[in-house]
C-alpha cells in the first residue's frame, strides 16, 4: 500500500523530531504504566485475597472469652445473622527458637475437628498434617518458620500457661488470619518472632488446661445482617465467660492491612496517572504549535493547491494522536512489568496460596483512551490554527516576530541589563502561555519529589515520637493475666533491668454523641518515666484525678476534645462502665489509645493494684540473660525489644518505599527531563537563526548557550517555590492516602529533603536542557544565514 | 587604486572549496588568487553558484577553504581555530546579510549594544544609528521597521564596532530600489568614516559602480578583475 504523501510527511516529522516525541511519549508511558502497574497489582491480590477466603472460609466477625462452655456454641449459634460459627482454643505462650536472641510468641491454635465445616481453615503447603493421635506434633505458620529458619521436623518447646509444650514441626500453612502478621505494640511485621501453631484439639486441651471449653470464635454472617448487632449479641453472650469485645473482619488486623494496601494502590493508580497525561498534553500543545508556526508557508501553500481546512490541518492530528499512541503502548508494556515486579515484591509481605498477576487490560484500554485523547486535546489549538491560517501566508514575505517591551523594560529601565539577558526575558514574555505550562510542569516534577522524600521524614518522626519519646522503654514483657504489682517488681529483679514500670491495659469502647471506638485503656502509673502522653509540643502530659488523655486522632474520630466528657465501656473483666472526663489530648501517631492514671483504671474495674504488662530498661549487654530469664517464666506471653521493633520497622519501611521512592523519582526526573527538553528543543527550533547570526557577529558558543539556556533557567527556579507548596500540598494528600488507624503519618519535611529534591530536580531540568543547547556548537552558520525565516 | 590601497588587507592563494554531497564533489572555488588591500571596496558579481558568496563565507571566517591559503594579517583562516575564528569575527569583522537577520526581541538601539556590548572601543549605538539616519527610530523594534530601516540597523550594527572589515551578503536583495540606494549609501559613507575593507556580494552589475575593483566569477574562478577609476555615488548610480 502506498502511503498519501501528507502521511509520510507525519512520518518523516515523527522521525526527525523523534528525541521530543520520545520525551513527550516518556510522560505518557510513565502515566499508563502507573495506571495499569496499580490496577494489575490492586487485581492480583484483591483476587488472591477472594480466592483464599474462600478457600479458607475467612470469618466475617471474630470474639475472644477467657473460658466459655461449648454449650454456649448453640446460642452463638442461634444468633440472628450468624450463618456459621467455628469454636476454637487458643493459648498464648513464648518459645525458644534456636538462632534468636528474644523469645518468640507462641499462638497455639486449635485444628477443627472437621476441616470443611470450619471457619479461618489453613492452607497446607509443605509437610502433612499431625496424627489426630499424637499431642507432639504441630503445624507452623510458613511465614514465621522461613524467618526463623525452621524446617520440618524440628522439635521445639513452647511454655504456655505454665505449661510445656514439646513439639515437632510436621507441616507448614498459610492462614487467612495471619496473611499479615503485626508484632505486639507494633504494626509492623515481625515474623521471626511470631509464631502461630496448629495442633489437634487434645493437645491444645491439656496446653490450656481446658476441655468442653473455648475461647476464641469465629462467625461467619448472612449477607445484609447488621455487623454491630450481632457483635453486641455476641458480646452479651461471652461477658460472663469473660469475654472481650468482638470485632468484625475490617478490624481483624491481617485484613485491616491488606485493605489498606489495596487502597493506596488505588490512590497511586488516581494521583499520578492525570498529572503524566496534563504534563504530556501541555507538551503536544507547544510542540504542536511550534510545528503549525514554522510550517505557515506549507499550510497555507497546500490550502492554494485545492486542500481542504482539515486535510491540511490532519498531519498534526495524526502526529499528535501517534505520539499518544506510542507513550501508550509503552506504558503499557512498562507497566505490565512493573506490576509483576511490584507483586513479586508483596509475595514477601503477603502470604497467599496464590499470588497471579494479569495484564489489567481495562486498565490499559482506559488509560491509553485518556492518554491519546490528552495528546489530542493538546493539538487541537494548534491544529485550529493551521486550519484557520489562509492560503495567502505562504506568498507573503517573511516578518520578523513581534516583540515589544515588557515587564522588564518597566522594571529596569534598561539599566545594567545585557542584550543577551533581554533576548531571555523579552522571548519569555513574548510565551507567557508557554513559560506558564513549562513552570507548572517542571513545578510538578519538583512536587513529586518532595512530596514523596516527605515519606521518609514522616517515618523517621513518628519513630523517634513513639519510641524514643513516648514509650521510653528498651523491652516490654505482657503478661497473661492481669497479676499484682509484686509480679512487676519480681520481674524488675531478672538479670539485665534497671528500671521496670507496671502498666495495665485493657480494651474498651468509647461513646460520645452517637459515634463509638473500640480501643484501649492504658493504664500508667503517675510517675511513669517509661511512658508518658505527649502533647502538641511534645510535653509530657501530667494526669489529673480520673480523667482520660485521648490520642488526637481518636478524639476527632469521636468528635471530642479536652474538656469533653466520654461514655467509656471496658470490655474485660466485669466490663464497667463510667462517663469519663477527657483532660487532655495526646499527640501520637501509631494506634489509638486513652490514657489514664493505673490507680485510677484498677478503681474504675473494681479491681487491686494491678498491672499486665511490665515496661522496662534492660542494659544491652544483658539482654540474653534477660530473655532466657523471661522464658523461663510462666505466666509471660509476649516480650518486645524496642531496637529490634525500630530495626525491623525501618528495613520494611525501607523495602516497601524503595519500590515506591524509585517509581515516583523516575517519574518526577522524567517529568522534569521532557518539559526542560521540548521547551529547550522549541526554543532552539525559534531561534536558531538569531543564535546563528550573534555566532557569525562574534558571539562565542558559550554566550549563544547563555541566551538559548536562560529561559530555562529562570523558568526552572521560578518553578522552585511552586513545585515546594505543591510538595507539600501532594504530602498532605499522601498523608490522608497512606494514614490508617495503626499509622498517622504527619505531614513533615526537613530542609535536607528539600534540598535533596531540588537538587534531584535541577538535575533533571539541566540534562534535558544540556543535551539541546550542546547542539549550538554544532550550528551550521551558512545554511541558516541563507535561509529566511 | 588609490596610494591609500597599497597596505594589503587580505593575501589569497590557490584557494579551493569543494562540498561532498549525494550527487558528487562539488567545486565551489577552484583556486582562487586574489590580494586586497586595506580600505579597499570590492564588489564581487557573478551568477549564483558561481563562487563569490564562497568566498565571502571563507574570508568571513564562516566556512573553511579545502585547500589554498588566506591570511588576514598574521591569521591564516583555513587552519585557524573555531575559537580563534569566533574571535577574529568578534574583533574585526562586520555583516550585513541579505535578510538583516536583527534579532526581533531587541530594539534598534539593542540590536546595536548587541556588538558593542562585546567590542573594543566601539562607537556608542546611538551614533552608529544617527550615522544611518535612525537616530529617531532607536526604540523601535525590528517588526516596527520598513525592510530599508531594518537593514540599515543592520549596517549601524555592523560598523558600531569600528571594524577592519565588512562583509556584505547581497546587502540590497530584499529591498525595493529606494530602499536599496538608502542602505548602500550608508554603508558607503560609514565604510569611509570608519576605513574599513569592504567587499559586496551582488547580483546587480550596476552595484559595480561603487567599488574600486569589481571582481567577476563564474564556475568557481575570478574571470575578471576590472578596475574602477570613477567611483560613483549610490544614488548616481543607473539602477
Amino acid at each position: 500500500m502506498r502511503l498519501a504523501p501528507l502521511d509520510r510527511k507525519v512520518l518523516r516529522d515523527l522521525w526527525r523530531m523523534k528525541w521530543q516525541v520520545m520525551a513527550i511519549a516518556l510522560l505518557i508511558a510513565c502515566g499508563v504504566s502507573v495506571a495499569v502497574m496499580s490496577f494489575s497489582a490492586q487485581r492480583a491480590l484483591a483476587t488472591a485475597q477472594a480466592a483464599f477466603y474462600e478457600e479458607t472460609r475467612f470469618a466475617d466477625a471474630f470474639a475472644q472469652a477467657k473460658h466459655a462452655p461449648l454449650s454456649l456454641a448453640r446460642d452463638l449459634a442461634a444468633i440472628e445473622g450468624v450463618s456459621a460459627l467455628d469454636v476454637r482454643i487458643a493459648e498464648v505462650g513464648l518459645m525458644d527458637v534456636p538462632g534468636l536472641a528474644r523469645p518468640a510468641t507462641a499462638r497455639l491454635i486449635a485444628l477443627p475437628q472437621d476441616e470443611r465445616a470450619a471457619l479461618n481453615g489453613i492452607v497446607l503447603v509443605e509437610g502433612r498434617l499431625p496424627d489426630p493421635a499424637r499431642t507432639d506434633e504441630a503445624v507452623a505458620l510458613k511465614t514465621f518458620m522461613t524467618a526463623a529458619h525452621l524446617h520440618l521436623g524440628q522439635k521445639l518447646s513452647a511454655v504456655i500457661g505454665g505449661r510445656t509444650f514439646d513439639f515437632k514441626i510436621v507441616g507448614a500453612a498459610l492462614s487467612p488470619e495471619y496473611v499479615y502478621v503485626p508484632a505486639p505494640e507494633s504494626f509492623m511485621p515481625d515474623d521471626a518472632h511470631q509464631g502461630v501453631l496448629w495442633a489437634p484439639r487434645p493437645a491444645v486441651e491439656r496446653v490450656a488446661g481446658m476441655s468442653g471449653a473455648f475461647n476464641t470464635a469465629a462467625f461467619r454472617l448472612a449477607p445484609g445482617v447488621s455487623v454491630a448487632g450481632v457483635l453486641r449479641d455476641v458480646d452479651r453472650l461471652l461477658a460472663p465467660y469473660g469475654g472481650r469485645a468482638a470485632y468484625a473482619r475490617a478490624d481483624q488486623p491481617s485484613h485491616a492491612f491488606l485493605d489498606a494496601e489495596l487502597k493506596e494502590l488505588s490512590t497511586s493508580a488516581t494521583i499520578l496517572p492525570p498529572i503524566f497525561l496534563l504534563i504530556a498534553a501541555a507538551l503536544v500543545h507547544l510542540v504542536v504549535t511550534r510545528l503549525v508556526e514554522a510550517e505557515r508557508e506549507q499550510i497555507g501553500l497546500l490550502k492554494a493547491f485545492g486542500y481542504s481546512d482539515l486535510e491540511a490541518a490532519s498531519p498534526y492530528l495524526k502526529l499528535a494522536g501517534a505520539i499518544g499512541l506510542t507513550g501508550a503502548v509503552a506504558g503499557g508494556l512498562l507497566g505490565g512489568a512493573l506490576g509483576a515486579a511490584i507483586v513479586d515484591v508483596y509475595r514477601d509481605y503477603f502470604r497467599f496460596p496464590v499470588l497471579d498477576v494479569t495484564f489489567h487490560w481495562p486498565a490499559f484500554a482506559g488509560a491509553s483512551a485518556v492518554a491519546v485523547g490528552a495528546a489530542l486535546a493538546g493539538s487541537l489549538m494548534a491544529v485550529r490554527r493551521a486550519a484557520a491560517l489562509s492560503p495567502a501566508v505562504a506568498m507573503s514575505p517573511p516578518r520578523p516576530a513581534t516583540y515589544r517591551a515588557g515587564l522588564m523594560d518597566r522594571l529596569v529601565r534598561g539599566a545594567g541589563v545585557d542584550q543577551a539577558t533581554r533576548m531571555v526575558v523579552r522571548h519569555l514574555e513574548r510565551f507567557p502561555m508557554r513559560g506558564a505550562l513549562a513552570a507548572l510542569g517542571l513545578a510538578s516534577s519538583l512536587s513529586l519529589l518532595v512530596g514523596t522524600q516527605f515519606l521518609f521524614d514522616s517515618i523517621d518522626q513518628v519513630v523517634d515520637q513513639a519510641y524514643f519519646r513516648t514509650q521510653r522503654w528498651t523491652e516490654s514483657v505482657g503478661l497473661a493475666e492481669a497479676r499484682g504489682i509484686a509480679a512487676v517488681i519480681e520481674i524488675g529483679r531478672l538479670p539485665g533491668v534497671t528500671a521496670a514500670e507496671p502498666v495495665r491495659v485493657v480494651a474498651a469502647r468509647l461513646k460520645a454523641a452517637g459515634r463509638e471506638e473500640t480501643t484501649r485503656l492504658v493504664g500508667l502509673d503517675s510517675d511513669a518515666r517509661l511512658q508518658q502522653p505527649l502533647d502538641a509540643r511534645d510535653q509530657p502530659i501530667a494526669f489529673k484525678g480520673d480523667g482520660l488523655v485521648v490520642s488526637e486522632a481518636l478524639a476527632g474520630r469521636l468528635g471530642l476534645q479536652a474538656g469533653d466528657r466520654v461514655w467509656v465501656e471496658v470490655l474485660d473483666g466485669r466490663r464497667p462502665s463510667a462517663l469519663m472526663t477527657i483532660n487532655a489530648l495526646a499527640r501520637d501517631y501509631t494506634g489509638f489509645a486513652a490514657y489514664l492514671d493505673r490507680r485510677a483504671l484498677n478503681r474504675l474495674m473494681g479491681e487491686g493494684d494491678l498491672a499486665n504488662r511490665a515496661e522496662l530498661l534492660v542494659a544491652s549487654d544483658a539482654r540474653p540473660a534477660f530473655y532466657r530469664a523471661v522464658e523461663a517464666r510462666p505466666g509471660i506471653v509476649g516480650a518486645s525489644s524496642r531496637d529490634e521493633t525500630v530495626a525491623a520497622w525501618r528495613q520494611a519501611m525501607a523495602e516497601a518505599f524503595r519500590v515506591t521512592l524509585i517509581f515516583y523519582v523516575g517519574f518526577a526526573a522524567a517529568i522534569a527531563f521532557g518539559v526542560a527538553y521540548n521547551v529547550t528543543r522549541i526554543s532552539l527550533s525559534e531561534r536558531s537563526r538569531d543564535l546563528a547570526t550573534l555566532h557569525v557577529l562574534g558571539f562565542g558558543h558559550g554566550e549563544c548557550a547563555y541566551i538559548l539556556a536562560g529561559e530555562l533557567v529562570i523558568l526552572a527556579l521560578a518553578a522552585v517555590p511552586l513545585g515546594v507548596l505543591g510538595g507539600q500540598a501532594l504530602a498532605h494528600g499522601l498523608v490522608a492516602a497512606y494514614s490508617r488507624d495503626e499509622l498517622r503519618l504527619p505531614a513533615v519535611i526537613t530542609a535536607q529533603s528539600y534540598g535533596l529534591a531540588i537538587a534531584a530536580y535541577l538535575s533533571a531540568v539541566l540534562l534535558g536542557g544540556a543535551l539541546v543547547v550542546r547542539r549550538i556548537w554544532g550550528l551550521d552558520l551558512v545554511s541558516v544565514l541563507k535561509t529566511r525565516e | 587604486m588609490d596610494s591609500s590601497h597599497t597596505t594589503p588587507a587580505f593575501d589569497i592563494r590557490g584557494l579551493s572549496k569543494v562540498y561532498r554531497t549525494e550527487a558528487g564533489e562539488v567545486h565551489a572555488l577552484r583556486g582562487v588568487d586574489l590580494q586586497i588591500a586595506k580600505g579597499e571596496t570590492l564588489v564581487l558579481l557573478g551568477p549564483s553558484g558561481s563562487g563569490k558568496s564562497t568566498l565571502l563565507n571563507i574570508l568571513g571566517g564562516l566556512d573553511r577553504a579545502s585547500s589554498g591559503s588566506a591570511r588576514f594579517h598574521d591569521l591564516e583562516l583555513t587552519t585557524a581555530s573555531d575559537r580563534e575564528l569566533t574571535r577574529y569575527r568578534r574583533a574585526s569583522v562586520g555583516f550585513i546579510f541579505q535578510f538583516f537577520n536583527l534579532v526581533p526581541s531587541l530594539t534598534a538601539r539593542e540590536n546595536v549594544a548587541l556588538i558593542t556590548e562585546i567590542s573594543r572601543d566601539p562607537m556608542p549605538p546611538e551614533e552608529a544609528l544617527a550615522r544611518v539616519g535612525l537616530a529617531e527610530r532607536l526604540d523601535h523594534f525590528p517588526a516596527q521597521l520598513s525592510g530599508g530601516e531594518q537593514q540599515r540597523v543592520a549596517v549601524a550594527r555592523a560598523i558600531a564596532k569600528r571594524p577592519e572589515l565588512l562583509f556584505c551578503d547581497e546587502p540590497t536583495g530584499s529591498l525595493d530600489s529606494e530602499s536599496g540606494v538608502r542602505v548602500l549609501e550608508a554603508i558607503a559613507e560609514v565604510t569611509a568614516a570608519v576605513g574599513a575593507t569592504t567587499m559586496i556580494v551582488s547580483h546587480n552589475t550596476s552595484i559595480g559602480a561603487m567599488a574600486d575593483r569589481v571582481i567577476r566569477f563564474r564556475d568557481g574562478q575570478i574571470t575578471e578583475v576590472a578596475d574602477n577609476p570613477r567611483k560613483t555615488a549610490p544614488r548616481e548610480m543607473a539602477w
